[in-house]
């Protein structure tokens, strides 16, 4: 079944909402901001990340209602009330509607928040109940669906990088069966001071400056946090929407033979990370024109849910971004080196995870 | 919602306090025996010590220091449950295998020695960080058997078991997959512990759902893992199910963040939502497992929705036998309704005692015969998730 994309809400490096993206994507160009990881004036080092600022999220919902809500759920906040200003549709029937949403960590600073409540005073009886409630996973899917009144299933899923690909797949399934009539489907990570510093120790980063999705053999990625939301639904109103979800296919390299149609575009998900970087070179071949984005919105495995936005913004528009980096790129292979106006009907995104699963999400133009 | 076909289910295994298998597990419910302790698995400086329902550390599934208590629970539930089903490793790999897991603690990273470590500013070993990004719970599955479908870890707090079971049995309904391997698992931590103490929802007795006198959960740990399998494959195996997925629903109370709405709407919409899928009426359920935590808030809505929607059903809550075991505590519960629609009884609510005249409802108080073919599994969550499934009789799933 096709599933109709009719509204996007974006947060990331970039700003907030379709047209900041959309500029980022223009310009090739997206801030990152200097922190420090590990502890300051102990193991501390200096690094780049993209970070969110989530403050519009105060023009849709008020100060007051926000007041117990982290980061994390913030940035589902503000993701999923950016989707559904953006679809325009003022009759949403949220009785009707589902809400998923994918993240690889979920809630990381509450979950230390929560670690620091015990650990401070040595303790166990000062564990903060605010912390833990909002520690959990499905933490930002309850708030939006507190927020917002969608009533229909809500649904949070964590598979790392294959979380919103995964995600997806039972947007479509809820579609299909008729459990909703409308998905609020989103991808969020927030970063984590933790995590980058869990980075640093882990994979050790070539000394280059930004990410290099195209050096394969480099280890460029830089972390960061921001949301995607979708607004999806099974019914067309003509041409007002983003695009078509054609397909969702996920399975393993090492057992699927991956079809990526000649006439399409092929948005890579590498985001700087060595391993699972690697694993692309197979699929770079001189028939389709490909690009990879995560240079502009770091490296986090819900990003892979801001590449199908920008499939979605560059069907609507009608307009193929230039890929900000392809230092790196064979001779031979296609890549998208100036915007221009799209010559293909469909975009593939494709993502791959470091233990050889893929998602391959292939997208097309309404022309209804 | 479309009425979908009953998913056949080829094997359950099941692994908690109450057994280490789902026979061992149904027989002592039976004998209304409950294996309640305090945690010997990690220690804590609360001023009261708080019962929980453990798994003995020493069992021999749960020596692999590389990866998650869960992620162990979860494989050797796995196991149980293809061999159950009459698959392995090798005719597994030749079908088409989707994994969805729900699990809570299982893709939580927050390790306390490390953590501890790194904010005093050393650098911590690495371990516990690798540990957590081998265990991702259906990950962890489909490496072990190679497979090539889809997978999904849900975290959908205290739902996430039921969840996974009707997803997955939703991949077989669109022939996304042969067979998928579905379930929940989860472990208990001092994290858990220590929130869970903190929100003042814990019974420092052996919890009693339902009862006058409840003043809480006790939580607990395990596992349960479904194979769920398409009517074609198992016509071609020529396989009896043990039970069938016949339906699944799932709404949200949009409400409050941990607790549920007062007049359960959310809660009857995934009642009528799973029934309409299954094409079965309420007349035909036979019983029901209820949420049951004994909690205040939980069994008062649970017992006023039961009284309305299903009245005259009998139900229960097998909480007092395994504790809360949080993402897991679905699919338990769904794996134990299979047992008892194939055993034709219920055990009894342990802990249930003494009605609480403020309830519209009570569970059963004794071991009960039941006749019907069918019966409804429920699951309500933090974030004001509800979801249930009816699940149809089968064979022998012991």
């Amino acid at each position: 079944m096709r599933i109709y994309v009719k509204g996007i809400g974006t947060a990331g490096g970039f700003g907030c909402g379709v047209e900041k993206l959309v500029s980022a994507l223009s310009n090739g160009e997206s801030r990152t901001k200097a922190v420090t990881l590990g502890v300051k004036g102990k193991a501390e080092v200096e690094a780049q990340v993209f970070v969110t600022d989530t403050s519009a999220l105060f023009s849709f919902i008020p100060k007051k209602s926000l007041r117990r809500i982290n980061n994390y759920s913030k940035l589902a906040l503000l993701g999923a009330s950016l989707a559904i200003e953006d679809s325009g549709i003022k009759d949403l029937d949220r009785t009707r509607m589902g809400i998923i949403i994918a993240s690889g960590y979920g809630a990381m600073n509450t979950t230390f928040s929560f670690l620091d409540s015990v650990i401070d005073e040595g303790k166990d009886e000062h564990a903060s109940p605010i912390h833990f409630s909002n520690s959990v996973h499905n933490s930002a899917a309850a708030h939006v669906s507190i927020l917002m009144k969608i009533e229909g299933p809500s649904l949070t899923v964590s598979q790392f990088e294959m979380s919103f690909p995964s995600a997806l797949l039972t947007a479509r399934r809820w579609l299909e069966e008729k459990r909703v009539d409308s998905v609020l489907l989103g991808g969020v990570d927030e970063f984590s001071g933790v995590l980058g510093y869990c980075g640093q120790r882990l994979f050790k980063k070539d000394d280059v400056s930004g990410i290099k999705p195209f050096e394969f053999n480099k280890q460029t990625a830089i972390p960061g946090g921001g949301a995607a939301f979708f607004i999806l639904t099974r019914d067309t109103d003509n041409d007002s929407e983003y695009c078509i979800i054609e397909d969702v296919s996920i399975g393993k390299l090492t057992t699927d033979k991956i079809s990526i149609p000649e006439d399409s575009y092929l948005f890579i998900g590498a985001d700087g990370n060595k391993i699972s970087g690697q694993k692309y070179q197979h699929f770079l071949n001189n028939k389709n024109i490909v690009a990879a984005y995560s240079p502009l919105y770091g490296s986090f495995p819900a990003a892979a849910a801001l590449d199908l936005a920008v499939a979605g913004v560059s069907m609507k528009k009608n307009r193929i971004f230039a890929s900000p980096e392809y230092s790196g790129l064979k001779d031979g292979l296609r890549i998208i080196k100036e915007e221009s106006k799209i010559n293909h009907e469909k975009i593939c995104c494709l993502k791959i995870c470091d233990h050889d699963e893929y998602a391959l999400i292939r997208v097309s133009k309404n022309n209804s | 919602m479309i009425q979908g076909k009953h998913i056949a289910v080829s094997g359950i295994e099941c692994i908690c306090a109450a057994g280490l298998n789902l026979k061992d597990c149904v027989d002592s419910m039976f004998s209304n025996i409950r294996n309640v302790a305090t945690p010997s698995g990690f220690s804590s400086n609360h001023k009261t010590v708080y019962p929980v329902f453990e798994i003995p550390g020493s069992s021999p599934f749960l020596q692999n220091p590389q990866i998650f208590k869960t992620g162990q629970l979860a494989l050797e539930a796995a196991h149980g449950a293809v061999k159950k089903a009459g698959l392995d490793k090798k005719n597994l790999q030749q079908k088409r295998v989707g994994v969805c897991i729900g699990t809570t603690v299982g893709s939580s990273l927050n390790n306390e020695k490390f953590y501890q470590e790194y904010r005093s500013g050393k650098d911590p070993d690495m371990a516990p960080i690798k540990r957590f990004l081998r265990s991702n719970p259906a990950d962890l599955i489909a490496r072990e058997y190679n497979l090539s479908g889809p997978c999904q870890t849900i975290v959908n707090a205290c739902s996430s078991g039921t969840d996974a079971i009707g997803i997955g049995a939703s991949w077989i309904q669109a022939g996304i997959c042969d067979v998928v391997i579905a379930g929940g698992a989860d472990e208990l931590c001092r994290v858990t512990y220590n929130g869970f103490i903190s929100l003042l929802i814990v019974d420092s007795s052996p919890c009693r759902p339902f009862d006058v006198s409840r003043a809480g959960l006790n939580l607990g740990e395990g596992a349960a893992i479904f194979v769920l399998e398409s009517e074609k494959s198992l016509t071609e195996r020529k396989i009896a199910p043990s039970a069938f997925i016949c339906g699944y629903g799932s709404s949200s109370d949009a409400y409050h963040l941990t607790a549920p709405k007062p007049d359960g709407a959310g809660l009857k919409r995934a009642i009528t939502d799973a029934l309409e899928e299954s094409g079965v009426f309420a007349s035909d359920i036979a019983f029901v497992n209820a949420h049951g935590t004994g909690t205040e808030n939980n069994d008062r809505v649970e017992s006023m929705v039961l009284d309305l929607m299903l009245n005259g059903v009998p139900f229960h809550s097998t909480k007092g036998y395994t504790g809360h075991t949080l993402g897991a505590s679905g699919a338990i519960e769904a794996a134990f309704t299979s047992a008892f629609l194939v055993a034709g009884k219920i055990p009894s609510s342990i802990g249930f005692s003494k009605k609480d005249p403020e309830l519209h409802s009570s569970p059963q108080a004794e071991n009960k015969q039941i006749d019907g073919n069918f019966a409804i599994s429920e699951s309500l969550a933090f974030g004001g998730n509800n979801s249930v499934l009816v699940i149809g009789r089968g064979s022998e799933p012991l």
